[in-house]
Formats: structure tokens, sequence, C-alpha cells
């Protein structure tokens, strides 16, 4: 049992677009939480402990307790997020009140970021930065793509011509978006290109809960990193070489898996 | 609820046949408009969803107008899902289904259609390893569930009944066979548990009416 001064929360974690989401929403709330590292290049993140509570085996990861005593561990970021302030964010600072209008359509875009930015985004990643070979299709159709999607996002803010995704209020919606929209140079799309949505991304970072919740685990460097094209290139190198470390350990371990079915 | 939802589908997509299983079996009357992709960015639908896909839908009853299926799916089951048919109001049961949920949405969604992308569209070029790439993906988000379920010894992902967050998986596993061909079917044999939920999944009245319904959309 943990005592009363102790965090309940604990968030399982990397220096990622993704994982920055929760500690950014985590601060905006105010919460206090406790921060386990999770160190991908090693695979920690496939190891039985981490899969009893996120079968799919990526970060982020939330546990926490509830009022009576038991566990609770959650796995995706937009759900983690709707659960920190279903249960947290009674004021609302960063959400709309259940069954509102504001509420659904926080949830759309929520999803707009999680099925759509993110998948699209991390794509163009890979074939810009991280594949084996250079397929320039890959690398145009999801950096089009994700271009798109931005487009999206900057004539829906032009539009309404409020600050925010949904209205006035910063929500979990534009937290799940901002660290992907900061590192949309790492994808080779230009965030230059959408005015609008440039303006958004920099009154994201204005806000303090932003500039704090970034910072988890370690230093968001991404920002300053797009800065300096020397530096990014030898930072893709490295990422490269263990990403496709990783793409061949998950093959090995999915024939081993096979292999042992057919044992069966 | 007295008028029907307006559904903005299209008749080949997995998409939108999510939503239509879920408003199916919720019992909710719809209506169905298909739109053509070239269709997809201009009014009506680009007014519903500034994104210009399907699904999307405009309730009549609340004034209500959403889009991406899994904020669907969750706007029609708070809304309508009155005696938790699909749903659980319990925690965690109530959070663990948005982890499923979202998991679907992004894991399952994106590249189950990256891979229907390459197979649909690029045969012709020389892009092995990006198909590989989206095959061995559906392999691994399936092999999730399989384990899920095995570990868990229960027949759905969330407790003990089956809710929104089983269903919304069924159309694009339902793709698997034009996914993979020849692969689908050892994967089904590599992943049992899984098998077994969807054939449990696949045999709900609601969705059997959904693959009827689609299956008569297409011949048409
Ligand atoms: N849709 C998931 C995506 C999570 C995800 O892809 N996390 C990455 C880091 S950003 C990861 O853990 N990768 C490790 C791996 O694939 O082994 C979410 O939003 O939580
Ligand atoms: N994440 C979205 C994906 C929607 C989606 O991609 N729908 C496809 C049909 S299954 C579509 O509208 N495609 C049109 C296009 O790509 O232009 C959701 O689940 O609603």
């Amino acid at each position: 049992m943990s005592t009363s001064d102790e965090p309940t929360i604990t968030l399982y974690t990397t220096q990622t677009p993704n994982g920055i989401k929760i500690s950014i929403t985590l601060e905006e709330l105010g919460l206090p939480y406790k921060v386990h590292k999770i160190d991908l290049k090693t695979d920690v993140q496939k190891e039985p402990w981490f899969l009893a509570l996120n079968p799919n085996g990526r970060i982020p990861t939330l546990s926490d307790t509830f009022t009576d005593g038991s566990p609770i561990a959650l796995f995706e970021s937009g759900a983690i997020m709707q659960y920190l302030v279903a249960r947290y964010d009674s004021d609302h600072k960063i959400s709309y009140p259940a069954h509102t209008r504001e509420f659904h359509e926080t949830n759309c875009w929520l999803f707009f970021q999680n099925a759509g930015v993110g998948p699209m985004q991390g794509q163009a990643n890979h074939f810009l930065r991280y594949a084996p070979e250079k397929i320039e299709y890959g690398v145009q159709r999801y950096t089009n793509e994700t271009r798109r999607l931005y487009g999206v996002l900057d004539s829906h803010l032009e539009k309404t011509n409020r600050p925010y995704l949904v209205g006035e209020k910063c929500t979990i919606a534009d937290i799940a978006c901002w660290g992907w929209v900061a590192a949309a140079g790492w994808a080779g799309v230009e965030i230059e290109e959408f005015p609008t949505l440039k303006a958004w991304e920099e009154r994201m970072a204005q806000r303090p809960g932003v500039e704090k919740g970034r910072h988890v685990p370690e230093r968001h460097g991404i920002k300053d990193l797009l800065k300096d094209k020397a530096k990014m290139e030898r930072i893709a190198n490295e990422s490269r070489e263990w990403v496709q470390k990783g793409m061949k350990e998950d093959a090995e371990r999915m024939e081993r898996e096979k292999q042992r079915e057919r044992e069966k | 609820m007295s008028k029907p939802i307006i559904l903005y589908s299209h008749k080949g997509g997995p998409n939108p046949w999510k939503v239509a299983i879920i408003l199916e079996e919720l019992g909710l009357p719809y209506e169905t408009k298909f739109v053509e992709f070239q269709d997809m960015k201009e009014g009506p639908l680009i007014d519903v969803n500034p994104n210009g896909r399907v699904p999307a839908i405009e309730d009549p009853n609340t004034g209500v107008a959403m889009f991406e299926s899994g904020a669907i799916v969750e706007y029609l089951v708070e809304t309508y899902d009155k005696s938790n048919n699909l749903t659980y109001t319990s925690s965690p049961e109530k959070y663990l289904l948005k982890s499923w949920l979202h998991f679907q949405m992004s894991g399952q969604g994106p590249y189950f259609g990256q891979k229907a992308w390459f197979e649909l569209y690029h045969p012709e070029k020389n892009l092995k390893s990006a198909i590989d790439r989206y095959a061995n993906e559906i392999r691994r988000v399936l092999g999730v569930v399989d384990a899920h379920l095995k570990k868990q010894g229960t027949e759905y992902l969330v407790g003990d009944k089956c809710t929104y967050a089983d269903l919304a998986w069924v159309p694009w596993d339902m793709a698997l066979q034009f996914l993979l061909g020849e692969g689908a079917k050892k994967v089904e044999e590599e992943l049992p548990t899984y098998k077994a939920w969807h054939d449990r999944l696949m045999a709900r009245p609601a969705v059997q009416k959904i693959v009827e319904e689609r299956t008569k959309a297409n011949s048409q």
C-alpha cells in the first residue's frame, strides 16, 4: 500500500511524441506522478513484467490506484488521456464535461491524431529516417499524407479562428497533436507551409504545463535538433541502426513463436 | 430517439461498417449515404468531417455531428446504450475498453489499411519490403489480441461480455483474406484464440445483418 504522500500514478515512458502527451497532461492537471523510464533500445517494453501492464509492448503506459485500493494499468496514449481527465479534471481545465458537444468534438480530434497524424507521420519517419533501403515512393506517400493531415488542422484552426482545436480551451486533443507537430521537420514536413498551425504550435509551447511536461523523462531536444542539420543527420543514422536491430529481433521473435506453436 | 441517424459510408471501406455494426447492435434507426471517394472532399461530407473521409455521422436528435469511427462509436454508446449492452460503466473495465478501442484505431486500422493500399494500388512496384512491413505488423497486432485472450482465458477483450471494443475489430479482421491471401489461413492457424474470438463475433446476428447489407450494397 502506498503512503498518502506517495503519488499513486506511475508513468512508463520514453522521450517521444506519444510519451510526452501524458507527461504534459499530468503537468497541465498538476497531478503528482512517478516516472519510470523505459529503454526502448534494450527492448524493456517487450519484457514480461511490462507486457503484463501493456499487452502491446509500447509506451506510454500508466498505472494508478483507485480509491478502493485496486490497481489499474492502461495503454494507448488516447485512452490514458481520456482516463486522466475523466478521473481528475473535475474543474475541466483541459476537457469539457461528458455529453456536451465540445466533449464529443474533442474525441473526434483525439482519434484524428491517434489514428491519422500519429501513424502516418510515424510511417513518414520510418521511410525517411529508418528504413533499411530507401524507398522513394514510401517517403513521398507518407510525407504527403502527413502534409494533408496538417492541412486539415491548419484550415480548421483558420476557419474557426479560435486559439485551440475545440474552442477557447486547450484540451487533450491539442496536447495529443502537439508533440507530433513540434517534430514535423523530422518527418520531412515544413511547418512554415502551415502558418495557422505553426502559430498554434507556438501558442501551445508557451503553456507552462507543456514546457514542463515535454522534458519527461529527459530533455525534449527535437525542436533544437531540427535547427541543426548536421547533428540531425548524425542522430538519424544512430536511430536507423537501433530501429533496424529492433525490426530484426521482432522478426526473429515472431519466427520463434511460430515454431513453438507448430511444435505443440 | 425518433429520427434516423445519418451515416456517411462507402461500400468498400471497412471503417464505416464498424459504425454500422454498432448502430445495428444498439437497434438504432439510421440512414446510410454512400459517398464516392472523389466526392469526399466536398459538401455535404466535408462539412461534417473536415478530414473528408468516411465514416461520419449526423444525429438529428441531438444536433451532434461526428467524425473518426472510434469517436463515433464512443458517442453512440455514451448517448444511447443506457442499459450498458456493449459497455461497462464500472472501473477499471470502463477505461480498459478505451485502451482496446484506441489500439484498434491506431494499431489495426492504419496498418491493415497500409497493407490494403500497397496490395490494391501498387502490386506492380517493387515494394516488397514495404509490403512485408505491413504484413508483419498485421501478424503482430493479431498476436497481441491472441495472447491477451489466451492469458485472460476470457471470451472477450474486457470482462465477460461482448463490447464495442471487440466489435470495432470486426471489419478489418474480415478483410484478412484479402490482405494476406494465402497467408491469412496461416495466421489463423497460428493464432487459434484470436480465430475463435473472431468467429464468435461474426456469429452475432447484428454482425451477420451488416455482412449481408454490405454484400447487397456491393452487388448493386
Ligand atoms: N498508438 C500508440 C502508439 C504507441 C507507440 O507506438 N509507442 C512507441 C514509441 S512513440 C513505442 O513504444 N515503440 C516501441 C516498440 O515498438 O517496440 C499510443 O498512442 O500510445
Ligand atoms: N481513422 C479513420 C479512417 C477513415 C478512413 O480512412 N476511411 C476511408 C474508408 S475506410 C476513406 O474515407 N478513404 C477515403 C480517402 O482516403 O480519400 C476512421 O476510423 O474513421
